[in-house]
């Protein structure tokens, strides 16, 4: 089992009764999922102080989880290889063939939009994997990367998606803001020490809703070239009230890829966790069951 | 364009309709990457001791990001880099900087604005 990034360190309301997550393979098995990740550091900036031959960092990090929570790991190793660093981890960032990648998006979001989908789905059979990131210590790239004042700050944009979320499910962020402040806190805390109960034991009461149908469904969706993301407000249900598929709501948004009935080869799927399910499948069931622990849908497009 | 003679009731061979297929996907992406020009109303509202606007209400492309809208409050504002400011829509969430205002406006415009408080403190958790 590979270190968890809580490990070690349990949070302070941890003896206190948690409810147990409802019973839910789906969501376990999207929780546990996860990507070998190989760091490297960056090459220019490990010749800058002689050191051309450090090792590379292996992680196997849960699809779910952030950059910013591996940070701490990831800078051990190199210090204690030859890095020199007394910056701040918050000046800590990753790159994948270029491309910086944003720490306040999940690392399985990341590794769907520039590993799977660039590659058009090809890199599927698992030959991306282990995925080779690159680190950089130095020259956070401002223009491309929001910059955090600190590593915490993932845990703001994180619980500020949520109240998105429960915003467009509900007209407001009551449901989030009743929740007292450690069962906010244990949101954050399940995902960051990795404790699947503690986090979809509080979280199962935000994605069922208390059984009220969702005004809209949190969903993301990302075309291929780094084109700006589609956030459209989708009712969970159509005009006869009948659950919408996934088809249906891709249709929304991009009628031409997605037509809504299919006369030739599909120009187009939607990849959510590295899998690309039946877009016959209901759009609120993909929601309740498929998020990411922010509460959105994430749909990465593949191209045929 | 002259027809190159093949009749247009016929399907097309196989290699010719995946062509097709490229197009399509190349121009919806083409179109997404378009930088759209239409602009978008957003209503400013001061919460707390933060200053007021003179002018509360603008109009603001709509392909920007919310960081656009953040450094145009902060110009308006007169506010340098280090002063705090946060701002929130609908008085309920923040927004990351990288969200595009269109889909802020789309999901949460109230009467056709755009509804962002803002405050020299957090507030709303």
């Amino acid at each position: 089992m590979p270190p968890q990034p809580g490990q070690g360190k349990t949070p302070a309301a941890a003896s206190t009764a948690t409810t147990p997550a409802p019973h839910n393979p789906i969501a376990k098995v999207i929780w546990d999922g996860s990507i070998p990740i190989q760091f490297t550091w960056d090459r220019a900036e490990a010749a800058a102080v002689g050191s051309n031959a450090v090792e590379a960092f292996f992680f196997e990090a849960s699809r779910c989880s952030y950059f910013s929570l591996l940070t701490s790991h990831v800078r051990k190793h190199f210090v204690d290889m030859a890095l020199h660093f007394i910056g701040d981890d918050a000046e800590v960032w990753y790159e994948y063939e270029g491309t910086p990648l944003k720490w306040h998006y999940p690392i399985g979001l990341l590794y769907d939009i520039h590993g799977l989908q660039a590659s058009a789905g090809g890199g599927m059979n698992g030959s991306l994997l282990p995925w080779k990131v690159t680190v950089h210590f130095q020259n956070f790239p401002g223009d491309k990367l929001i910059k955090s004042q600190a590593v915490d700050s993932c845990q703001d944009y994180f619980m500020s998606m949520i109240k998105e979320a429960d915003y467009l499910r509900n007209g407001s962020t009551k449901k989030v803001m009743n929740m007292s402040k450690s069962d906010q806190t244990q949101l954050w805390d399940g995902l960051w020490s990795n404790d699947y109960d503690r986090f979809w034991g509080m979280n199962h009461k935000l994605m069922l809703n208390d059984g009220v149908m969702a005004r809209s469904l949190p969903i993301r969706i990302y075309l291929p070239e780094n084109c700006p993301v589609i956030q459209d407000p989708i009712s969970p249900v159509d005009e006869n009230d009948r659950p919408k598929t996934l088809r249906q709501v891709l249709h929304s948004s991009l009628p031409d890829l997605f037509p809504l009935v299919e006369t030739g080869t599909p120009v187009a799927s939607a990849m959510i966790h590295g899998i690309i399910p039946s877009l016959d499948t209901s759009a609120i069931w993909a929601s309740q069951n498929m998020s990411y622990p922010d509460n959105f849908l994430h749909l990465v497009i593949i191209i045929h | 364009m002259s027809s190159s003679g093949t009749p247009l009731s016929e399907s097309p061979p196989p290699s010719v309709q995946e062509a097709t297929t490229l197009t399509t996907a190349a121009t919806v992406i083409a179109n997404h990457k378009k930088k759209d020009t239409s602009k978008v109303i957003v209503r400013f509202r001061a919460i707390g001791n933060a200053p007021i606007l003179k002018q509360n209400i603008y109009k603001i492309t709509a392909s920007n990001k919310f960081m656009a809208v953040i450094q145009f409050l902060r110009k308006e504002l007169n506010y340098k880099h280090s002063d705090p400011l946060f701002l929130y829509v609908n008085s309920a969430f923040s927004p990351a900087p990288d969200e595009i205002v269109n889909n802020l406006f789309k999901c949460f415009n109230t009467d056709g604005k755009l509804i962002v408080n803002y405050c020299t403190s957090p507030a709303w958790g």
